[in-house]
């Protein structure tokens, strides 16, 4: 048997089991978008996400101690606070990386109200309560966002991502097609909810906020699920020049999916352990943003192998029969 | 065969130019590596400032300035940012409170003089006109007793302000205020000319010195108040450091031992050219110079996974030139041809968006952009220029005798391949049918 691309094996067929792929993007979609309706609702801020001092403003005081904390003194900690006039303190333990060199056990992280005037006096008032139960405990952090910033960070977040979103859409179409343009954006949308969806459902089950770094993790993740997305259209492309007489649309899109297979779970699988690596081993500032873009990577991956190509040829099919019915 | 050993070697100095670049110049490193302060400043308007002018903005700057450099640490920054307000940097500060107090108090020292009522008795105080904008220099001085003072000099108008308030007040009270509030109420004993004053209060000695910086460096000329801090301890800071760089050395390693695994032998050229990768890379953050922060080292650590996917889209593509029977030398020609539009077109959008991002985010944000968009564009760089010419170094030409030297079966490799049977300019393009 010569060989021929037009005989490439066949390890998935996404044109067969099209409706069962998009079902299973639509299921894991879901409940992040009712996270999301959900938190709009319940959250005083409205938003479909926890959202945290960079969109609100506010101030985070972190102190590093070298021993276990229990639930129970969280609740001490935070009657301590409010007994010292602290407002609606909201306390949490960050644990960072597991590492043997180490005296930072864990990090006591106290958030309270944007304090703009007499900023001192809340964090010398905060330190005093938290030195007193743990002597040795030290301060690490603070971050301190006003009320107004917050909001122009959130606005300016939007116009990024959408400005990314077009400059895509045009460099896609002049590179390829509009229709491939469109569907990328779509891939794009669906990794990106995906994203969010996960991140909304963290917020409302682990409190787990967001903060500008997550934007720079979702634009990533933009980044990386176009790319990923283009490599497989860069061979539909390609095949569709020399063998669209010998193959119909549909076949030359699953010959391309399987052509890619290997590099798409390699490219994964790479940048996964590179990310792993930031994940498990990596400061403890830098761990929900490398979870974002785990995430966003895991759910690109799928897209580009699954949900694209599945819609690119769904998308042709339907023009086609609409050519013929005219 | 020539120009690929020019090429091999023009590779090899480039490798060592930035080896020692690397070692020669020190890479800076952000706030949350090192620790310290990042503020943001906002002028306020007030009851008789209705406009922040730009002229107000400069002086702010100015008297910050000041203020920072009086606290002794090194790359300290000031810089304006938008029209109302200043971005403070201060690595490596000892305490961030006090960077923070000397920051954002006004400054303003103020000689006021009594309103007595027909006793004589003191029952307000009114501006005499005499304020820090007079002061030439401020100093702390220690008395006798072990006390701390303050020792003020005026310039010459100052001084004759002084004489005249304190001829005028003999034998009554004056008033100094600072920031609004007394600091001191002195009697005035003789007319004073000359132009020294003291100001005495309980001061300890840090008290008093942190007065006199404020007056040293001037008051601010509009108020100003802290929008936005980040201040990270410079235990937290080593402590993401020293991870993020085990992290880093964990995940390349990892990525290495796959490479090898899975493609053999390219998998350790592809290694060769990410090690490669990583000195250029480090080369170039030194000479732009990049800050390396936090999001920093995330950026480049991801650019490593697209480094590597240059190299898997040319070797998977390789591979099935192989599998169809082509000779080595246009197996990995056509590999590296074919391969190149999707590494261009989706290395271009990464870049678009990394553009897009540097020029509308804040800070952070642009170090992880600009970072990012260096990797992708040397990584382009050293996927088709140093892998290729090391492949073809290391394989030569004719037939591939030993199919697992690139992780295949001898039973995957076809029949040799027959250019009579495909037309020509289909052959250009690499194209099997």
């Amino acid at each position: 048997m010569s060989y021929s691309v037009l005989n490439t094996k066949k390890i998935i067929d996404v044109i067969k089991y099209r409706w069962l792929w998009l079902a299973i993007s639509f299921i894991f979609i879901l409940p992040g978008i009712i996270a999301m309706g959900w938190s709009m609702k319940v959250y005083p801020t409205h938003t479909p996400l926890l959202v945290g001092i960079d969109f609100t403003g506010g101030t985070i005081i972190q102190y590093a101690v070298n021993k276990d904390i229990s639930n129970s003194e969280i609740s001490q900690i935070r009657q301590n606070l409010s007994n010292n006039d602290i407002e609606n303190p909201v306390i949490q333990i960050l644990k960072p990386a597991a590492d043997s060199s180490d005296d930072i056990k864990n990090i006591i992280s106290v958030k309270t109200k944007f304090a703009s005037d007499g900023q001192n006096e809340t964090i010398d008032k905060v330190s005093e309560v938290i030195s007193k139960d743990y002597p040795d405990s030290q301060l690490v952090q603070v971050t301190s966002v006003g009320p107004v910033l917050g909001k122009q960070l959130f606005i300016n977040s939007i116009i990024a991502i959408s400005l990314a979103l077009l400059a895509i859409v045009i460099y896609l179409t002049l590179r390829f097609h509009f229709e491939f343009a469109i569907v990328a954006c779509l891939a794009l949308f669906h990794d990106v909810l995906f994203t969010i969806g996960v991140f909304s459902i963290l917020g409302l089950v682990y409190g787990v906020t967001v903060d500008s770094l997550f934007i720079t993790a979702i634009l990533t993740v933009l980044g990386y699920s176009v790319n990923n997305t283009i490599v497989v259209f860069d061979r539909v492309r390609e095949n569709l020049k020399f063998y669209s007489k010998k193959a119909t649309y549909d076949e030359i899109v699953n010959i391309s999916v399987n052509q890619t297979l290997a590099r798409s779970i390699n490219t994964s699988l790479t940048t996964l352990l590179t990310l792993g690596a930031l994940y498990f081993f990596g400061g403890v500032t830098t761990k929900d943003f490398v979870l974002v873009m785990i995430i966003g990577v895991l759910a690109g991956t799928y897209s580009s192998i699954f949900f694209a190509n599945t819609l690119i040829a769904l998308w042709h099919e339907i023009t086609e029969k609409k050519m013929k019915a005219n | 065969m020539k120009n690929k050993i020019i090429m091999f070697w023009a590779i090899v100095i480039l490798t060592i130019i930035s080896v020692v670049i690397i070692k020669v110049k020190p890479i800076p490193l952000g706030l949350d590596l090192v620790g310290g302060s990042r503020i943001v400043l906002e002028a306020q308007k007030t009851a008789n400032i209705s406009e922040i002018t730009n002229d107000m903005m400069d002086g702010l700057k100015v008297a910050v300035e000041n203020r920072v450099n009086a606290l002794g640490v090194s790359e300290t920054m000031v810089q304006r940012m938008g029209e109302k307000r200043l971005l403070v940097e201060i690595p490596n500060v000892a305490d961030p409170k006090y960077a923070r107090e000397i920051i954002g108090e006004t400054a303003e020292l103020d000689f006021k003089k009594p309103i007595l009522d027909s006793n004589g008795m003191v029952i307000d105080w009114e501006s005499s006109g005499l304020s820090g904008e007079d002061l030439k220099k401020a100093e702390v001085a220690a008395d006798s007793a072990g006390g701390w003072y303050i020792s003020l000099k005026f310039n010459d108008s100052g001084a004759e302000k002084f004489e005249k308030l304190t001829r005028e007040y003999l034998h009554h009270q004056i008033a100094i205020y600072f920031n609004g509030k007394l600091v001191s109420d002195p009697v005035v004993q003789s007319v004073i000319p000359g132009g020294m004053a003291q100001i005495t209060g309980s001061f300890t000695k840090d008290e008093a010195k942190k007065v006199v910086d404020f007056l040293n460096a001037g008051a601010l000329p509009v108020p100003a108040q802290i929008v936005e801090e980040n201040t990270v301890g410079p235990t937290l800071g080593a402590d993401s450091l020293h991870k993020s760089k085990f992290a880093a050395m964990i995940g390349i390693a990892a990525v290495m031992l796959f490479m090898i695994f899975y493609y053999r032998v390219p998998g350790v050229i592809a290694n060769i050219a990410l090690i490669i990768y990583s000195l250029i890379v480090f080369a170039i953050f030194k000479i732009v110079p990049v800050t390396l922060t936090l999001a920093g080292i995330a950026g480049f650590i991801l650019s490593i996974g697209m480094a590597v996917d240059a190299n898997i889209l040319i070797f998977e593509r390789t591979k099935e030139e192989l599998k169809s029977g082509r000779t080595l030398f246009t197996a990995i020609n056509s590999g590296f041809d074919r391969a190149f539009t999707s590494i261009f077109d989706s290395n271009m959008s990464t870049i678009i968006i990394c553009v897009i991002l540097y020029c509308l985010s804040s800070n952070i944000v642009k170090g992880f952009a600009l970072t990012l968009a260096i990797g992708v564009l040397v990584s382009m760089f050293t996927a088709i220029t140093v892998t290729k010419n090391l492949m073809h170094l290391m394989f030569g030409t004719g037939q591939l005798k030993h199919p697992a030297l690139f992780g295949l079966k001898d039973s995957d490799i076809n029949q040799a391949y027959e250019a009579s049977e495909t037309k020509r300019e289909k052959a250009k393009f690499g194209v099997l049918d």
